[in-house]
């Protein structure tokens, strides 16, 4: 009797403990959703119908999608180069090419923009040169749609550049030999075998980043674009109606989760079990010297424009004028705080998902689909979201509370970018490896312990990491939610930046940069390292 | 797993207040043991300005009071103490633009404040009639040409950027701005909706380029010959000539910097920074004396000595640069109005095509 009931507990807290971790992530979102549909229509929701609906959503997939074809065209050919191929500076591009992901999309949006725009250095000297004004020539303008594009390529890139190189450097090792001995080589090996081989990881990487990207608020607010991200935050603060406001977020999740599903269909059945454990890393050929200098100048013009122009202009700007009065301290150390908490809150709630719904398909459908509306809806929506639960319970937004619930947002929001490494991880395991913990009776903490945690090891590195880097570049909801004495230097650099003082912006921008390149290095390093085991 | 997530994000909550900056601030759970508490004034203000600090800590020195700041966007701050409802902290909010102030109100989180010494010193347009807001420091939207391609008399008047002589000759900034949103509510005040969205399907017209930058973009837009007019606040121009960047002072001296009256030549179109005292303060006494402290020389100097505004009340001294603006004559309008037409400007912006 008593073995009945424990066995049942044992069976329904399977299912508990999942569905309490998926209520958490969803909460704030559902909050949101809620609010936008039961809200009555407005006059204003009519009017953002019929002028405004259509020209924000196209303009968004067309920043979508311009912004897919750049990560693609740049992430995918620089993983394969570092990976098959030997040539000057693979080493440090291999880990290079991580770097922008330590730069947040507004904070690139503020130095390319001074960088490239009118009045920048590059246009200055062209006009200096030539004694052009500035309507004699064409130069491709930033502040624009495809300007926003590549602003949110750039930064999100590393994204797929990852996975398309844990894929290709974990290439079975067969399949490239058997497709090098039918004599394919070079751009056909790349075309034909080892992107379509790679697809999975490569669309994963992308809905990911797109992802990001649809979410994004701060470079399309920057830079002028009517993003649905932007249109958003118009309903909201012109408008003043937080119903319309969640309204249009509707849509930017829809929008989301169409990419959900076409990367579902386009992944095609994921995880072709692997029965043998022959991952090993394709010799690299050495290149041709005309080869190599090609390859090494792609690799070097992508780190320079993804990375060190923009850091480079800032960097710039600050010893021009020199730091502000007030002290950059405070504001560093809760970025860090923030981050830490944030992160390990959203790793725990990964963490549940990736190990408790593996037999469910049902429980995983549902934690994926949690996940990737908290990450798909912009932070401002999710901080609307999470006050709108504060003021249905009657609690205050201060001291403690407000950080629970800025920490609550960051694991709603993050958790689906710390999903994809620890289930990759997950995947990689043989099956026959959970068959055979099953058949022992291993169970509970014993098996968390003793299997699950070392074979998802290498994950939780990337996973926690990326999380950290993720908390740390907030902004919208850090605005809203942050307690006293809780400004962090994102919500600096962007009241800096808002107020057209960007000399100001400057060091909280390079410091969030800073503060996220420690952890891309080291999962830089990791990759590279666990990269070389395996060859 | 739930367990644990919860003791992590407990203890890490835990680790991140005691060591928070402002740990050593006091928090709102009041302490019994504690003798007489120190009285706190709760500041919600979408200023972010270094000399702002030096003004509180005077403040601080003067009533022995300890002021808390919680700095963010107006529309942020406006729906956060919205969801605070009766649970706010805040005792004061401080907001750039009527317009902004304006919505506080609206949403009933202010409350109407009588105190003659503060309402001599304040122009009675710069005031909400019942004591809701007080305008602190004073801000004019004007306009920066091309001395090479105009003359001053081709815009002296707003309706002067409407004319077809000005095509492909404009930069300015988004229509969700609100500098822009409340330039729109005068004009809808002064000249009707019709009118109103005429000008901004004209001004659209004559645009140089999609709206986008700030203030600050535009002028030097117009420094480097994109287009050859922008509206623009005062203080953007008078800040970039007195920037510590060189190529800032060459575009600020690039440019004339003009106030354009509305046509029926009723002055200029003058905004305010503000301040209110929230309904759900427990220290409205504190917060009106606050209010005070802003209306002096002192304050004065504070609110502006950085952000270039001009002093509201006549004593004060100009802050340094300011002196380069031309003269000019405000527009009476109460500036109630800009708030008022707000949703109205936006629709018409949006119908007018101004991004």
């Amino acid at each position: 009797m008593t073995t009945a009931i424990m066995t049942t507990w044992r069976e329904s807290r399977s299912y508990i403990i999942p569905a309490v971790v998926i209520s958490i992530v969803a909460l704030p979102v559902i909050f949101a959703v809620w609010f936008g549909v039961t809200a009555g229509g407005t006059s204003t929701w009519d009017h953002i119908v019929q002028n405004r609906l259509l020209p924000y959503t196209l303009t968004t997939l067309f920043v979508l999608l311009l912004t897919a074809v750049i990560i693609i065209l740049i992430a995918v050919p620089a993983a394969w180069l570092v990976s098959a191929f030997e040539f000057p500076g693979r080493r440090f591009y291999e880990w290079g090419l991580i770097l922008p992901l330590a730069m947040p999309g507004y904070v690139m949006a503020y130095a390319w923009a001074n960088f490239a725009g009118t009045s920048g250095p590059v246009q200055s000297s062209l006009r200096d040169a030539t004694g052009w004004s500035a309507r004699d020539y064409w130069f491709p303008d930033i502040y624009s749609a495809p300007g926003l594009a590549f602003i949110l390529g750039t930064t999100l890139f590393p994204y797929v550049y990852i996975t398309a190189r844990a894929a290709f450097t974990t290439q079975s090792l067969a399949t490239l030999e058997v497709a090098r001995s039918l004599g394919a080589n070079g751009a056909s090996l790349f075309i034909r075998v080892a992107v379509p081989a790679a697809r999975p990881a490569i669309i994963g990487g992308l809905s990911l980043a797109l992802m990001e990207a649809a979410a994004d608020y701060g470079a399309a607010d920057f830079l002028g674009i009517q993003t649905l991200g932007v249109g958003i935050v118009r309903a909201w603060s012109s408008f003043g109606e937080p119903a319309t406001a969640a309204r249009l977020a509707l849509t930017l999740i829809m929008i989301a989760f169409l990419f959900l599903i076409c990367a579902r269909v386009l992944q095609g059945k994921q995880g072709s079990q692997l029965t043998t454990a022959r991952w090993l890393t394709p010799t690299r050929s050495k290149l041709t010297t005309a080869n190599a200098f090609a390859a090494s100048a792609f690799c070097a013009s992508v780190i320079a424009v993804a990375f060190f122009i923009p850091v480079g202009r800032l960097v710039w700007l600050f010893l021009e004028t020199g730091p502000g009065r007030s002290s950059i301290w405070p504001p560093l150390q809760s970025s860090v705080l923030l981050g830490l908490a944030g992160a390990i809150a959203a790793f725990l709630c990964g963490l549940t998902y990736v190990l408790a719904t593996r037999h469910s398909a049902i429980l995983k459908s549902a934690s994926r689909l949690a996940a990737s509306a908290g990450y798909a809806a912009p932070g401002v929506v999710l901080g609307l979201g999470a006050l709108l639960m504060l003021k249905t319970t009657g609690f205050a937004l201060t001291g403690t509370i407000a950080l629970i619930l800025l920490i609550w947002v960051y694991a709603s929001r993050f958790t689906s970018a710390g999903l994809e490494p620890l289930q990759s991880a997950l995947g990689r395991a043989p099956k026959t490896l959970d068959f055979a913990t099953r058949s022992l009776g291993t169970t509970g903490i014993r098996r968390l312990l003793k299997v699950d945690l070392p074979v998802i090891a290498p994950g939780i590195l990337a996973a926690s990491l990326i999380l950290f880097v993720e908390a740390i570049k907030e902004l919208p909801a850090t605005l809203m939610l942050r307690p006293f004495g809780w400004d962090t230097l994102a919500v600096r650099a962007h009241a800096y930046a808002t107020d057209e003082r960007l000399a100001e912006a400057t060091l909280p921008s390079l410091l969030i940069v800073l503060a996220g390149l420690g952890p891309v290095l080291l999962l830089s390093w990791r990759l590279s390292k666990s990269a070389r085991t395996q060859s | 797993m739930i367990k644990h997530r919860f003791l992590l994000a407990t203890a890490s909550v835990a680790l991140a207040a005691a060591c928070s900056p402002s740990s050593d601030a006091p928090t709102d759970t009041v302490d019994v043991a504690t003798p007489p508490a120190q009285q706190v004034l709760t500041v919600y203000s979408s200023r972010h300005y270094d000399s702002d600090q030096l003004m509180y800590k005077a403040f601080e020195d003067i009533t022995g009071a300890k002021v808390e700041v919680r700095e963010s966007k107006a529309d942020q701050l406006l729906e956060t103490m919205k969801a605070e409802g009766d649970n706010s902290p805040a005792d004061i909010v401080i907001a750039a633009d009527a317009g902004s102030l304006w919505k506080f109100q609206d949403a009933g989180l202010t409350q109407p404040i009588t105190d003659d010494g503060i309402s001599a010193l304040i122009p009675a347009n710069y005031q909400q009639s019942e004591g809701h807001w007080f305008g602190v420091a004073r801000r004019v939207r004007g306009v920066v040409y091309d001395p090479t391609r105009w003359e001053a008399s081709d815009v002296t008047a707003w309706s002067d950027l409407t004319d077809t002589s000005k095509e492909g000759e404009i930069c300015v900034r988004s229509s969700s701005n609100i500098y822009n949103l409340s330039l729109m509510g005068e004009q809808i005040f002064r000249n009707d909706s019709g009118n109103a969205g005429e000008w901004a399907k004209s001004i659209v017209s004559n645009m140089a380029r999609n709206p986008q930058g700030g203030d600050t973009d535009q002028i030097r837009a117009v420094a480097a010959g994109e287009c050859s007019i922008a509206i623009v606040n005062h203080y953007y121009w008078v800040r970039l000539a007195s920037s510590a960047s060189e190529a800032d002072q060459v575009a600020a001296s690039a440019v004339n910097f003009i106030v354009p009256s509305f046509e029926d030549g009723r002055g200029a179109h003058v905004n305010i920074t503000g301040a209110a005292v929230t309904s759900t303060s427990d220290a409205p006494e504190l917060a009106t004396q606050f209010i005070a402290y802003l209306l002096t020389d002192e304050g004065q100097n504070y609110l502006t000595m950085e952000t270039k505004e001009l002093p509201i009340t006549e004593t004060a001294a100009l802050p340094e640069g300011v002196e380069a603006l031309p003269e000019f004559t405000a527009s009476p309008t109460p500036l109630e109005v800009f708030g008022k037409n707000q949703a109205e400007a936006q629709r018409l912006y949006d119908l007018a095509g101004w991004n």
